[in-house]
């Protein structure tokens, strides 16, 4: 009872926004809110709009109908009705991608984590130099990079004729080969996992794993109890990264396959975007793309936000 | 309270992860039902009748002159100091030679010509209605005329500026696409066929007695394609079972089309691409459906030291496969009318015409043109002389007209089952 009335008595610490009004630490967000309103809300609202709406008569070019009440679904009830069962060709490609995406995110990893590991912990006075080569493929265009592995992995190209003083025997990389296009998504977004896994491991304290190292720890044991588990939202990050926009892809399997048998989602909606009368199907299809993407983002939020709390 | 916080609170920790992946799925499961659900609320959004006519040589089209879009009067002055605009496929226009022999020849109106692209005729449409450029000259293809003339982006030709119009085939002087060629000047022509390198193929494809079976044959597979061209793909496999009637709508034909597309993807995995000219003579396919003026392009693109002889391009001697055209139209937002009527000159005499079929690989319909003369002036190796387009594939051949929606729909239904894999 005593120790409560002192606490009553105690000078009380000074409120925030003693010096600042109330409002001003918020509206450090409205520029961010409004890029988000202008550039994120309504786009999507005319994506909607458009996914919901209907023709142009004569040129078959999309009519968005902004009033909801009338929507009209059918490019839904098209997509949905194609998804699964004899008529269900939009599945496998939709099969595919989530196929694709996941093995294309999961080699990037497995190859990217070492680099981004030995950039952190061993390159030393050369991690500048070593940063500048990983941000090098972002200088030149995503389109050039993939071309370039056109020419490389042609039946007479270089690739083949490295693998042929082993003895192999010259591959059709570009004839609609699944491999050939995970191995194209995995080339062209690894820097996006190579750059969050850097920054999360050079972010772990070196004290931590010289506590362990001094509790009797090996090497191995030192990075699987601590610098793999610190190190799992850099992971988390990076698949994240490469994966949201590996789902979207088009450009890679156009390029380096052409081949229906490894059509993707992203093929799905440029080849509706760019037919007269489908532009609203594609729009459907971002949409439905969108909203499988979202428990992923969910979980990435969740996990890293009870993460904040943890270190707090 | 931190914003971290709020989102905690949001996912709270109820939520496990098990429970997460579980709803998830279980989310996942929900939106594939969905469909029988929309599908009773269904409703259709394509139009059933075509809100113009569909011309064809059993209906030829006389397109209407509105009172408010009259042709320009004869014998006008060429505008001055000014620029010509032309949208225009890539590449498909001689501008080192064509674009700058017209700016010499009228120098004295100090006459500039400015090309602007594009990919696809849809985007080419979107960009018209917007009404925000002023394009003299349009390159479309012949299927879009209903909706340039219906969309009233077109102007009507003053026929006393083409005298060049006599210089091309009989059948382009009143087409049926457009009577009495109030809209349209023809630009180039072409067919759709099958092309290979013979020291690839170790067979001559044009001797089976189905040459389209060459895209279901095993021995090809991966190394085949097909255009990436809806109605060039679904015409191939329509012409294979013989159904010549390739504008139709017919469920069961469709049905056909699609089971055989289908089986062609598990048969040999086509490549499914516009780059015929190039994959064929480097050989990253070895047979590919091909465009003929494609093959002439082939030629210059044969690996160094490699000969163009062992190209081949097959189309039916009879004249019955696809056969089609480009157009020339004049854009009623253009600024030099008069200009743009002595471009459609300039194009038409046979001159030019060749030089330009030359830079683009595309024959233009003139009475000037044949396969001997293309052979012998050096435009085509011999052995590619049945790229040459003659007079008579436009009797009897299969055209790729305007089709109504619904058709459409249904057309681009079939295609996009075989662009996901079948």
């Amino acid at each position: 009872m005593a120790e409560r009335e002192a606490a009553r008595a105690a000078p009380k610490r000074p409120a925030r926004g003693v010096l600042y009004p109330r409002w001003l630490w918020p509206a450090f967000a409205t520029p961010g809110m409004l890029w988000l309103a202008l550039f994120f809300l309504l786009p999507l609202y005319v994506v909607l709009s458009i996914a919901f709406g209907t023709l142009d008569p004569v040129f078959r070019s999309p009519i968005p109908v902004w009033n909801p009440l009338n929507w009209d679904p059918s490019q839904f009830q098209f997509i949905f009705g194609h998804l699964i069962g004899d008529a269900g060709f939009f599945g496998p490609p939709m099969l595919r991608t989530f196929a694709y995406v996941i093995a294309a995110s999961l080699v990037a990893l497995v190859v990217g984590y070492p680099v981004a590991y030995f950039v952190a912990r061993f390159a030393g006075r050369r991690r500048v130099l070593f940063l500048v080569l990983l941000l090098a493929p972002f200088c030149v265009s995503y389109m050039m990079r993939m071309l370039a592995w056109v020419n490389l992995l042609e039946v007479d190209g270089l690739v083949n004729h490295t693998l042929g003083i082993f003895g192999v025997t010259p591959v059709a990389w570009l004839s609609g080969q699944p491999i050939t296009v995970v191995l194209g998504l995995v080339y062209g977004y690894i820097p996006y996992m190579i750059l969050p896994l850097y920054a999360g491991l050079d972010r772990i304290d070196n004290s931590l794993l010289e506590a362990a190292r001094d509790l009797g720890a090996g090497r191995f044991s030192t990075f699987r109890r601590v610098t793999l588990p610190m190190s799992r939202p850099a992971i988390l990050t990076g698949l994240l990264i490469v994966s949201l926009p590996m789902f979207g892809d088009y450009f890679t399997n156009d390029l380096l396959s052409g081949s229906p048998r490894t059509s993707m989602l992203g093929n799905l909606i440029n080849t509706a975007v760019s037919t007269p009368g489908e532009a609203a199907e594609g729009a459907a299809f971002v949409l439905l793309l969108f909203a499988l993407l979202i428990p992923p983002m969910v979980y990435y939020a969740r996990s890293t936000s009870r993460r904040s709390m943890v270190e707090a | 309270m931190t914003s971290e916080g709020s989102i905690d609170r949001m996912f709270s920790a109820r939520w496990s992860r098990r429970r997460f992946i579980g709803r998830s799925l279980g989310a996942g499961v929900a939106i594939a039902g969905l469909g029988p659900l929309l599908e009773a609320c269904a409703k259709a959004t394509v139009a059933n009748v075509n809100p113009f006519p569909l011309g064809s040589p059993q209906h030829p089209v006389l397109w209407p002159i509105s009172k408010d879009n009259k042709p320009i009067a004869s014998g006008l002055t060429p505008e001055s100091n000014a620029t010509l605009k032309i949208y225009n496929y890539p590449d498909y226009l001689d501008i080192p030679t064509a674009v700058t022999n017209f700016e010499k020849q009228y120098k004295q109106y100090n006459v500039t010509v400015e090309i602007s692209t594009f990919n696809d005729i849809n985007e080419a449409l979107a960009k018209l209605r917007t009404g925000e450029v002023d394009f003299d000259l349009f390159v479309p293809s012949y299927d879009s005329i209903g909706k340039l003339v219906y969309g009233n982006f077109l102007l009507p030709l003053t026929h006393s500026y083409i005298p060049n119009i006599s210089q091309v085939w009989a059948q382009f002087t009143n087409p049926f696409y457009d009577q009495q060629w109030r809209y349209t000047v023809p630009y180039t022509i072409y067919t759709t066929g099958i092309g290979w390198r013979s020291d690839k193929v170790s067979e001559d494809i044009s001797l089976r007695t189905n040459p389209y079976d060459v895209f279901w044959d095993p021995i090809y597979s991966s190394k085949i394609a097909v255009l990436d061209d809806y109605r060039e793909a679904i015409t191939m496999v329509m012409l294979r079972n013989g159904i010549t009637d390739i504008l139709t709508g017919n469920a069961k034909t469709l049905n056909l089309v699609s089971t055989q597309l289908t089986d062609m993807i598990s048969k040999t995995n086509p490549k499914v691409n516009i780059t015929d000219y190039q994959d064929i003579p480097d050989g990253t396919t070895n047979v590919s459906q091909a465009w003929s003026g494609d093959m002439i392009n082939a030629q210059y693109n044969m690996p160094a030291g490699q000969s163009p002889s062992v190209l081949r391009y097959w189309y039916p001697k009879n004249g019955k496969g696809a056969v089609n055209q480009d157009i020339f139209v004049i854009l009623r937002a253009g600024k030099n009318p008069v200009l743009s009527h002595l471009w459609l000159n300039y194009m038409l005499d046979l001159k030019n015409a060749k030089s330009n079929a030359a830079f683009t690989g595309y024959q233009t319909p003139h009475n000037g043109i044949d396969p001997n003369t293309m052979v012998s002036d050096g435009t085509i190796p011999p052995n590619l002389a049945s790229v040459v387009v003659l007079p008579q594939y436009f009797n009897e051949g299969y055209r790729e007209l305007e089709l109504s929606p619904a058709v459409d729909t249904a057309w681009h239904n079939v295609w996009q089952q075989f662009k996901a894999g079948g």
